[in-house]
């Protein structure tokens, strides 16, 4: 039936109109992943201006509100834009050929969703007109965020409106997501012989859906306190600045979850393909990634463990933090275990998978202390925290991202990227990554503060802030050695085949590039078809 | 460096280390303790799995001819797959209970601790003693012609900044509040942190018991100053403490810090 296929023209011929006013998910899809790798690319380097103001004490290049400027971006954007955003890119290119579609459920609603993602970008880029800059942390706490200009927030309404674009655009995607899979799959494609990749961005999506209101409620109101003075957050008359950090959390942790449970579904995918071998264990993956999903509802109060709140909470919550580690560590088992007696292919993507898996743990397991209250006290808000999230997202999610990047370019653009550079890339990265957050760990360890500009001239600070530059650098330019690889694979790559991972799943029964209605006719579904074995036909 | 070599030396001889016989500051101590345990348990949880990872990432390369496709046989063992859930479930348990005892203990301010009133403000610190003598700490800031060099920067020049003096070998319970934005007092040597937060009161213990001088830093962001809210408390035996205590009321008084008092506020309920 594969072979029956006639030739096409590919999904992405068409004329630039036709690009503005797609609702193909697979040009929605790409123009998701530009959006969101260029901004990626704008919260990095704006990292770097940071990490040299940081390379010595004292103030060298930057004033004080830009650095806060840049974090602030940084923060916001790297979350929104790239840990959130890319997977959103993701889905749309992946769900309906993963499930043989051909479209998803709301083609309409989900361009409006991408044109809201752009508005946001819009007003992201405004921030950078002098006068507009934001310097409220991603997290806009109240009541600082409430206090308007230079010293304090900047242009506040400009944060609120990037949360609710932003917000509007998960909500129109969880929507329509979750309807495309639970309405139409192919028969034969059930509860568990879904791709571990759906099971992730559909349990992220269950969260945007649930969590997005809280903090929209949440940055309405800072919004309708700084202009029209209202009194949510303000102590004096009578409001409360620890309610903004509960609704705040209450969806912002849950977030983390929205950042990496597609990319354990990117691993998961990239793992069986190239170990040619099916995951171990599919079905406690499977419960694991809903039951990380759910219980990240419960745990939202150690962002706030030294925040006033009474002890008995924190120990709650500290209990319900821990227990996360139970199914996460149940997922990174089964991962070792598909390794067992498997064909390992070091190509590219399975080099950044498995690099993901071994930073992730780093990350996990920096992350257990920070939910004992007795181990927090002494780290909360120091660089420990900030090694901690760099560990599970600017390695786990960044390498998953790459991973996948890698995977799926033969099937998005027909052409295979050149593998020597893909890899030179991941090694470059690996080593930058490491030598950043591994000093970062360790300075947050001594104390080191968290969104400083300026620190006293510790001597065994200084030292670790100039590891951490020198491996900002090197982690540079292995971010641009592996966007190279990829262009130059899209523009001058060998002609890729169809399946070149000899993968068992959907999307692999297409051409590459597929055409633009995906299936000429619905792909057959085998019965005992499950999308992680090796490709049998 | 050679820090740094140490704590990868500590980490793996996590428990060989002794507690400190003589304790700098506490709550420090029993900060150490769940540190070192955590330490020890992530370190064994990550050879488990990183080892025979690499392990099988040698042994299972693919090989033209001779090892082309992966065990399809192999997709699962539920006896495997409840260990790996139940001794993890064990092990973050056992955390979680020891962790809570120790934070009972870290919560809970000796009887005769002493007093200590510190207000947050955009940016510095105000102590006030029970006596009501204040010290201030505000943050050394740059202004458009003029940067303070490194080594200035963090300097008490007992001016604006001043030193505030902590007897030793005394429990100090320190009662936080904001009059403006959150901020959060951090005593790097006791290793406690805990959030001032404007209408609340919210408190802290710590205790130092060697002379000297140590760090407080804010550690939540307040703004352009955040990074220089710093302050030196210096540590000095208890008879010099209270010939201190008694001495001048500072001559430095900044009218524009006022201090809120959780009580007028009505709707805050305040946390001890
Ligand atoms: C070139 C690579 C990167 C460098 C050099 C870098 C560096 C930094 C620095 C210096 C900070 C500020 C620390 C502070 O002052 O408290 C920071 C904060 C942060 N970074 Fe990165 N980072 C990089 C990549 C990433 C990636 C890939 C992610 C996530 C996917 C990420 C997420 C964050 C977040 C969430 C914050 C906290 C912002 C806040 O405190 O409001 N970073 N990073
Ligand atoms: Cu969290
Ligand atoms: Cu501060």
């Amino acid at each position: 039936m594969r072979e029956a296929l006639p030739a096409h023209k590919p999904w992405f011929a068409a004329s630039l109109w036709e690009w503005i006013f797609t609702t193909d998910h697979k040009k929605i899809g790409i123009m998701y992943g530009v959006t969101s790798t260029v901004f990626f690319i704008v919260a990095g380097l704006m990292a770097l201006g940071m990490r040299l103001e940081l390379f010595s004490p004292g103030a060298q290049y930057l004033k004080p509100e830009t650095y806060n400027w840049f974090l602030t971006v940084h923060g916001a954007v790297i979350l929104l834009w790239w840990a959130i955003g890319i997977w959103a890119s993701f889905a749309n290119f992946l769900i309906p050929l993963m499930i043989g579609a051909r479209d998803v459920a709301f083609p309409r609603l989900n361009a409006l969703g991408y044109w809201m993602f752009f508005a946001a970008s819009v007003i992201a880029l405004l921030t950078f007109i002098p006068g507009n800059h934001i310097m409220t942390m991603w997290t806009g706490y109240p009541p600082l965020a409430t206090m308007q200009g230079v010293g304090f927030a900047g242009t506040t309404a400009l944060f609120v409106f990037i949360w609710h674009l932003t917000g509007f655009a998960s909500i129109a995607g969880a929507v329509n997501f979750i309807t495309t899979v639970v309405a139409m799959r192919q028969p034969g494609i059930g509860f568990f012989n879904l791709n571990l990749f759906i099971h992730g961005i559909i349990a992220a999506n269950v969260i945007q859906l649930l969590g997005v209101p809280s903090v929209a409620g949440a940055v309405t109101m800072l919004f309708l306190d700084t202009y029209l003075k209202t009194s949510f957050f303000d102590p004096a008359r009578g409001g409360d600045p620890v309610l903004y950090q509960n609704l705040f959390w209450f969806y912002s942790h849950p977030a983390v979850y929205v950042m990496v449970l597609p990319a354990f579904g990117v691993i998961s995918e990239v793992v069986s393909a190239l170990a040619r071998k099916p995951i171990f264990g599919y079905r406690s993956m499977v419960i694991a990634i809903w039951a990380i999903a759910l219980v990240g509802f419960t745990v939202w109060t150690h962002h706030m463990f030294v925040s006033g709140i009474p002890d008995w909470v924190k120990i709650i919550m500290s209990y319900t933090t821990l227990l996360i580690a139970v199914p996460t560590g149940i997922k990174i088992f089964n991962w070792v275990a598909t390794l067992y007696r498997s064909a390992i292919q070091y190509r590219t993507p399975m080099l950044y998978a498995l690099g993901a898996i071994l930073m992730f743990l780093i990350g996990g397991l920096t992350g257990i202390p920070l939910g004992i209250p007795a181990f927090d006290v002494a780290v909360h808000d120091s660089y420990f925290v900030v090694g901690h999230f760099h560990y599970v997202l600017g390695m786990a999610v960044t390498l998953s991202a790459f991973a996948g990047f890698f995977y799926w370019w033969p099937k998005i653009t027909g052409r295979m990227y050149p593998e020597g550079l893909g890899k030179l890339s991941f090694w470059v990265v690996i080593v930058g990554s490491n030598l950043l957050y591994f000093a970062q760990l360790i300075i947050g360890i001594w104390g080191m503060p968290r969104r400083y500009y300026d620190y006293p001239p510790i001597d065994s600070w200084i030292e670790l802030h100039q590891l951490q530059t020198y491996g900002a650098f090197i982690l540079a330019f292995g971010i641009l050695l592996a966007l190279t690889a990829l262009i130059k694979g899209a523009i001058s790559g060998e002609k890729a085949p169809d399946n070149p991972w000899m993968s068992n799943s959907l999307e692999w029964r297409l051409p590459s590039p597929p055409p633009p209605h995906n299936f000429e006719e619905p792909p057959k579904v085998e019965e005992d078809y499950c999308p992680h074995g090796y490709c049998k036909f | 460096m050679r820090r740094l070599l140490g704590l990868l030396l500590l980490s793996a001889f996590a428990f060989a280390g002794e507690v400190n016989a003589d304790v700098i500051a506490r709550p420090y101590d029993l900060w150490e303790l769940i540190y070192k345990i955590w330490l020890f348990i992530a370190v064994v949880i990550y050879a488990v799995v990183a080892i025979p990872s690499l392990y099988f990432m040698i042994k299972y390369r693919f090989k033209p001819g001779e090892r082309e496709v992966g065990d399809q046989e192999h997709e699962g063992h539920w006896g495997l797959e409840a260990l790996w859930t139940i001794v993890p479930l064990i092990i973050v348990l056992y955390l979680a209970t020891h962790g809570f005892a120790i934070f009972t203990q870290m919560r809970k301010p000796p009887e005769n601790a002493l007093e200590l009133k510190v207000t947050g403000f955009a940016w510095g610190w105000m102590f006030q003693y029970p006596n009501g003598k204040m010290v201030v700490a505000s943050a050394i800031r740059d202004t458009e012609d003029k940067k303070c060099k490194p080594e200035d920067c963090y300097r008490v020049d007992g001016a604006l900044q001043q030193y505030a003096y902590i007897p030793a070998g005394v429990p100090i319970k320190v009662l936080l509040t904001s009059q403006d934005v959150v901020h959060s007092f951090y005593v790097r040597a006791a290793g406690v942190t805990q959030d001032a937060v404007p209408g609340r009161t919210t408190y802290l213990w710590f205790q130092i018991n060697k002379p000297g001088e140590y760090w407080v830093f804010c550690r939540e962001y307040c703004g352009q100053w955040h990074s220089r809210m710093f302050a030196k408390l210096k540590v000095v035996p208890k008879e010099e403490f209270d010939k201190w205590l008694k001495g001048e009321v500072a001559g430095f008084e900044n009218k524009t810090v006022k201090v809120v008092k959780a009580k007028e506020n009505k709707a805050q309920e305040v946390v001890r």
